[in-house]
């Protein structure tokens, strides 16, 4: 037996799953594509039967989203946190556990930041160096906080069976209650009429980079880019991952490969928490710079899901999906200010995404359908 | 029959007893002034508050018996909700009647019957992914019941509307304790106990009944009879749905004015619901109870108020959601219908 041989073998096989890759990728961008076309269209139809211009209004969203450089910062500004929140979804949904609390965990991330940086500011020194090592700091403290508060409701479904979906949302409401308890009360900065935490110190704040924005730094992009490419070869290149993979596509095979099936679901929870508190701790620095109730805070965590179902719970394919959101909620931004259109038409069109890309079938067939009468004419 | 036999097989009874008996412990525990908080006033607060959960519950339970998921109840609790509103301030403007809103009501369960139809197609004809596509619906209810909402009072949330009066049975209302809990109370409360007990009988002593649970159990041998699988399942998924919709319309009727800003006035109660029904194991009746226990804790925050007890609102209000995760991790692993989430596709 040579050696070239398998080597060959393996060519071959290596360029069939190449081409059945690439089916798969296209036929889920072109559902991923008419999803979001047909909920916008639906959408326009709404502006329409509400009595208002749709042409108009497409142009407002395009302003909003692209317009000028405050619109492009502002849209990037959700895509960071898009990306972010989305990763964090498509760890879990990858791995068939069903996370609907990274809003949840994204709150818990995003206080247990702000309390640590306020916690260890006196003990530092101030200036870049005191701020860098106070970022190091807040950001692994959204981490851990985000990665437990994840992780609850992995070992409620591991080991006690609870499913995760109705867990999670009620952690998430759990969340919002606690921390906004927090914020109105025991937890307020002194002197504040608003119920928010103290303010963090002026040194700790990510630097503004091409755009000059109070909210938005190209450096809070890069890290949601940076932790997309881990997360990424976390999924592809390791045991871990291959173990998460294999637990959602095929259970039985997982186990059958020596995955504990419990503790894959533990990690994976713990992971997309982690994630969804680095989303937190990003939120809080670059966004806020305090934390307020989270009752009132945008819901990135529930965005997020229709972010992670559109990129095929792929973290790569996040990105693309996470600026399409970033644009449609920055034109929201601008709708609200622009228009008499009410912006929570914008969430309306986010859950019509959703919906169509839960029912792949209903393309398949009018595609076909489409097909079968371009034989017939 | 051993122990661990026996709590297997009375779920139910063995977990309402242990959670009064935990109940009872912590009362006394903390030394609560049980009198002052179990009061009638809280028995009927309770009901009313369980009413929008119970039916939601109810309309879940057929869905899952007959083996699709509906994890949309919430959404379709909002949209039931907003429809109810706008429909009462289309008839009545700024000071609607009685008649209006029960018109309203049966307006916003009308709407919930046809979008529950574009849902069940979705599901079964094009086989969409149960919990995604549920989900979606959660959020399609979060953005166009508030977007409704602004376009019609330009506020998400809307003015007073109208309530639902209580009806007095004369002579009976009188008795002690159980006079005004069942005599002098919303209609919606005991009509809600009439479907209860109806949904029972449908679900386990008719014909239909077996044909929802064989679609749920077993759906080649339904098809077999000569049964029509998705037929069966189309009916308890647009049941659901409108089920979920007289929910929110009735959790309107009570509240009397529409709240749509943070997660809505619906704020979970839907998710409650579903796990009202796996707490009640399925059956209407426990269902029923289960969200009775739901609605109690939502209510506990005035008894506490009024009993002095210093607590948080904030805190308070979180019950319920506790609650219910120590509800699915202690009795979590409920017996689910065989062919739930499959798709059916017959042989012809």
């Amino acid at each position: 037996m040579s050696d070239a041989d398998p080597g060959r073998g393996r060519a071959v096989l290596d360029a069939v799953a190449a081409r059945m890759l690439d089916a798969t990728v296209l036929q889920r961008l072109g559902i991923a594509t008419a999803s979001t076309a047909l909920a916008l269209a639906i959408g326009l139809v709404a502006v329409a039967l509400s009595g208002y211009d749709p042409v108009a209004f497409l142009a407002n969203v395009a302003e909003g989203a692209f317009g000028d450089a405050n619109a492009i910062a502002r849209t990037l500004k959700f895509t960071t946190m898009f990306v972010l929140v989305g990763v964090a979804v498509a760890v879990a949904f990858r791995a068939g556990v069903f996370n609907i609390g990274v809003q949840g965990q994204f709150v818990v991330g995003g206080f247990a930041t702000v309390i640590a940086i306020l916690q260890f500011a006196p003990l530092l020194p101030g200036g870049t160096v005191g701020g860098l090592a106070l970022l190091v700091v807040g950001t692994v403290a959204g981490i851990v906080a985000g990665g437990l508060y994840g992780a609850l409701p992995g070992v409620l479904k591991a080991y006690g069976d609870a499913n995760e979906i109705i867990t999670t949302i009620m952690l998430n409401f759990i969340a919002v209650g606690v921390v906004g308890f927090l914020v109105e009360g025991p937890l307020r900065g002194e002197g504040n009429r608003a119920p928010n935490t103290e303010r963090l110190p002026e040194y700790v704040q990510l630097p503004p980079v091409v755009f000059d924005s109070p909210d938005f730094s190209l450096v809070g992009l890069a890290v949601a880019l940076v932790v997309v490419v881990v997360v990424s070869f976390l999924m592809v290149r390791t045991r871990i991952g291959y173990d998460m993979v294999t637990s959602g596509h095929q259970a039985a095979a997982a186990t059958f490969s020596g995955a504990d099936a419990r503790r894959t679901v533990v990690t994976t929870m713990t992971l997309s928490g982690m994630v969804a508190g680095v989303a937190g701790a990003v939120f809080a620095v670059m966004i806020q710079g305090y934390y307020s109730d989270p009752s009132g805070v945008a819901t990135y965590g529930f965005d997020a899901i229709a972010v992670s179902l559109l990129a095929a719970n792929n973290p790569l394919g996040v990105v693309p999906a996470a600026l399409l959101f970033g644009g449609l909620d920055s034109a929201g931004t601008h709708l609200s200010i622009n228009s008499d259109v009410p912006p929570q038409l914008i969430d309306g069109v986010v859950g019509l995404v959703v919906l169509f890309v839960a029912a792949p079938e209903l393309f398949r067939m009018a595609a076909r359908r489409a097909g079968l009468g371009g034989e017939n004419r | 029959m051993s122990v661990a036999g026996y709590v297997a097989g009375h779920r139910i009874r063995v977990g309402g007893a242990v959670a009064a008996v935990a109940a009872a412990a912590i009362a006394v525990l903390l030394d609560l002034p049980i009198a002052s908080i179990v009061t009638v006033g809280f028995v009927e607060r309770s009901l009313q508050a369980a009413t929008p959960i119970a039916l939601a519950a109810i309309g879940g339970l057929y869905a899952e018996k007959s083996g699709v998921f509906n994890i949309g109840l919430e959404g379709f609790m909002i949209l039931g909700a907003a429809n109810a509103a706008a429909f009462v301030w289309l008839l009545g403007g700024e000071s609607p009647t009685q008649g209006d809103l029960w018109i309203a009501v049966a307006g916003a369960v009308l709407a919930s019957l046809v979008y529950t139809l574009l849902f069940a197609v979705l599901l079964i004809r094009y086989r969409a992914d149960q919990i995604v596509a549920g989900l979606a619906v959660w959020f399609i209810g979060l953005g166009f019941g508030p977007f409704s909402a602004v376009l019609i009072w330009g506020n998400r949330n809307s003015p007073g509307l109208v309530s639902v009066n209580d009806v007095t049975v004369p002579v009976l209302a009188e008795l002690p304790v159980l006079g005004p809990i069942l005599f002098d109370t919303s209609p919606l409360v005991v009509s809600t106990a009439v479907v209860a007990v109806v949904a029972w009988v449908v679900l386990y002593r008719t014909r239909y009944g077996y044909w929802i649970q064989a679609a749920g159990e077993n759906p080649e041998a339904l098809d077999t009879a000569g049964v029509n699988v998705a037929r069966v399942r189309y009916a308890a998924v647009i049941f659901s749905g409108a089920m979920a919709g007289l929910a929110g319309a009735v959790l309107l009727a009570h509240a009397g004015s529409f709240t749509g800003t943070g997660d809505t006035m619906v704020n979970g109660r839907g998710w409650i619901g579903i796990v009202a029904y796996l707490f009640g194991n399925y059956n209407p009746l426990g269902a029923a109870a289960a969200a009775l226990l739901f609605g109690g804790l939502d209510m506990l925050q005035i008894q506490f108020q009024t009993a002095g007890i210093e607590l948080p609102n904030r805190l308070v209000n979180l019950f319920p959601y506790v609650a219910v995760v120590v509800v699915l991790t202690v009795w979590g692993s409920t017996r689910m219908p065989a062919a739930v989430g499959e798709s059916y596709e017959t042989e012809e």
